[in-house]
């Protein structure tokens, strides 16, 4: 308890330093992963794709960030065991921050497969494990994710696959793909709305102090996912025929219908990014943050505060605007033979997979969520040509990124707790 | 802070542009044939050089478009068709522009004339034989089409029907190629034997083009039902 009295201050101000850094790694590079295939399919500018990236990540982390934040704060190590001493927590927290922070640096810099998640779910396991003991981890709960690692990509793929088969069976492979499109395309923008909304208001909005009886929660959802479709619809009025396309190809026109219902996947996908992934970062500074300002008290009932969210949101926005605009660019322009009508069976897939990954508290990784569903589309014969050795990639990545986040938050646990005291 | 694991990564270089080029390249290898055999048929061997030398570039260039395509086709690459077949497509299409080259060669170095009787049937069957590599293409042509409606029954079916010209077409290359036969055989006894011979064989090199531009047209059909 001394301790947190005393240095109570420097350790916050540390935390919110670290998390603030890995918020902006997110901003720099995982958001441009998450924009990629929206980009790259053509149907979002790169300049429209940072301005929907800053508002929907921002959005994503206030309004729907809360329970994936509230996981790696509390989810993942039995708190009750730190009740004593409060103090080895907050080691372990700044420890895990800081291990994630320069994983990333330095694998990146080596040009090593990283994932945000990977590192940090890896770095609290391993301070937990070691620094503190094997019965620290709440180990029902690790495998939950680890597994849901596995899962996510395969359901993505699985519902990619599924709407990209529907679109086909509506509006690709019909004598009028045109005019089916402008049909059925306000459907699928108001699927768009209502999944994000669905969990948004069920599992977010309860951590900005807003509550909904289940009743109200289904109008408000069914509401916004109208409103969207109407939006939508409104869009694409002025979406004609082109005259001059060959009489037999219709797809050219059709495929701008699907460019306009990118932009809505595109936002849709940032939301779910920013719900998810602003959880890395400012998960271990809010379990700092309770327990500091209940000076040393381990109350796992404490409210997750909405300024800390605003800070996670920020610092992805930050990271966005400083560094991430130019990844967004090599990606978008790396991914070529996407076209609106791929791009968007892939990313509505990744971004419902996501959200519904942030509704029950999991964190994943959104670009491997992204891998999933594009496989998907190519599995429906939707694309040309997909490298399937980003499989292994990943499968690597899980292999590296665990031990190296444990390792190196072992290793920061124990010098914290040199420099501060036991 | 760049990393290199981003999704752009998943992207592979799409192998359809290459293929359909390569078919374009060999076709247009094929057609300056009928440039040569005018020529040829002229005894305007000067020409026919020219052209020789151009059918040969032609050949050489098919050749590269070949082995890049093939350089950029890693087995791990998940394609909407078989990664064998696309090969196979690849190499059938490759033997229209080496056997063309075989014909003009032989027929360069022996400055092979038809007799009068036969010189014209010769050229149309020449002109018979573009066609159904013209054909053959067209149906490769519809490559980006099938990607783009992820290889829809309707789109299938219009390929199907290209294809099926192909063989009507190559099947009318038999008949023609039979009818020079006849000819020649009616001929034979006035001409010397080893002119006679090569006559034979280029008539045959000849029809082999429309075969192989069959072949190309079953094969891509076969590809395109994985």
């Amino acid at each position: 308890m001394e301790i947190i009295a005393n240095y109570g201050n420097v350790l916050i101000i540390m935390a919110i330093v670290f998390g603030v850094f890995m918020a902006w790694g997110i901003g720099a590079n995982d958001v441009a992963n998450a924009m990629g295939t929206s980009v790259g399919s053509g149907a979002v500018t790169i300049k429209q794709a940072i301005i929907i990236a800053v508002i929907f990540e921002f959005a994503g982390a206030i309004l729907a960030g809360g329970e994936v934040t509230a996981t790696i704060r509390k989810g993942i190590l039995d708190a009750s065991l730190f009740a004593n001493e409060p103090h080895l927590l907050v080691y372990g927290m700044l420890a895990s921050l800081l291990a994630a922070g320069s994983w990333l640096l330095i694998a990146s810099s080596l040009g090593w497969p990283v994932s945000t998640t990977h590192s940090i779910v890896g770095a609290i396991v391993g301070f937990g494990a070691v620094g503190v003991g094997v019965d620290a981890v709440e180990w029902n709960q690790v495998v939950k994710i680890v597994m849901s690692w596995i899962a996510s990509p395969v359901l993505a793929g699985i519902i990619a696959f599924t709407l990209f088969r529907s679109l086909q069976y509506l509006i690709i492979d019909t004598n009028h793909p045109f005019n089916n499109a402008k049909k059925y395309v306000p459907y699928y923008m108001f699927l768009v709305g209502l999944v994000v909304s669905l969990v948004t208001i069920f599992k977010g909005l309860k951590h900005v102090g807003l509550n909904f009886d289940t009743v109200t929660s289904y109008m408000l959802s069914i509401g916004f996912g109208i409103i969207i479709a109407i939006i939508g619809t409104f869009l694409i009025r002025n979406i004609h025929l082109d005259p001059d396309e060959n009489k037999d190809f219709y797809y050219a026109s059709m495929e701008r219908v699907f460019g306009v219902l990118m932009i809505i996947t595109a936002a849709a996908m940032a939301f779910a990014h920013g719900s998810n992934d602003v959880a890395n970062a400012i998960g271990p500074l809010a379990a700092i943050y309770s327990i500091i300002d209940s000076g040393g008290m381990i109350g796992s009932k404490s409210a997750l505060p909405v300024w800390i969210l605003f800070v996670g949101g920020l610092g992805i926005a930050v990271g966005l605007i400083t560094y991430g605009h130019k990844v967004i660019a090599t990606i978008g322009t790396g991914i070529t033979q996407l076209t609106p009508s791929r791009g968007f069976a892939a990313t509505l897939a990744a971004a419902a997979t996501v959200v519904i990954a942030s509704g029950t508290g999991i964190p994943v990784s959104t670009t491997q969520v992204l891998v999933g569903a594009v496989l998907g589309v190519g599995l429906a014969r939707g694309m040309a040509a997909l490298d399937t050795r980003v499989i292994n990639r990943i499968f690597l990545s899980w292999i590296i990124t665990l031990p190296a986040g444990a390792f190196m938050s072992i290793l920061f646990f124990f010098a914290l707790k040199g420099a501060f005291g036991a | 802070m760049a990393r290199t694991d981003n999704i752009a990564s998943l992207f592979g270089k799409s192998p359809i542009t290459p293929l359909q080029k390569h078919m374009k390249q060999v076709h247009s290898c094929l057609k300056d044939f009928a440039v040569f055999a005018n020529a040829a048929n002229a005894q305007d061997w000067e020409k026919a050089e020219i052209v020789c030398i151009s059918i040969n570039n032609k050949e050489e260039k098919a050749d590269k478009l070949k082995k890049k395509l093939r350089m950029n086709l890693p087995s791990t690459f998940m394609m909407p068709f078989s990664r064998r077949d696309l090969l196979d497509v690849l190499l059938i299409q490759d033997s229209i522009a080496n056997i063309t080259k075989d014909i003009a060669g032989l027929m360069m170095t022996r400055h092979m004339v038809f007799p009068e009787q036969i010189a014209d049937d010769f050229i149309n069957l020449t002109k018979l034989c573009i066609k159904t590599s013209a054909a053959a293409l067209m149906a490769v042509n519809e490559l980006d089409e099938l990607l783009e409606t992820a290889f829809s029954s309707r789109q299938r079916k219009i390929v199907g029907k290209m294809i099926k010209t192909v063989n009507e077409l190559e099947h009318e290359t038999d008949d023609a190629q039979n009818d020079i036969r006849n000819k020649l055989f009616a001929l034979e006894s006035d001409l010397p034997p080893v002119d006679v011979m090569f006559y034979y064989r280029a008539i045959e090199w000849l029809g082999e083009t429309a075969d192989a531009a069959q072949k190309v047209g079953s094969r891509f059909e076969v590809m395109l039902t994985k």
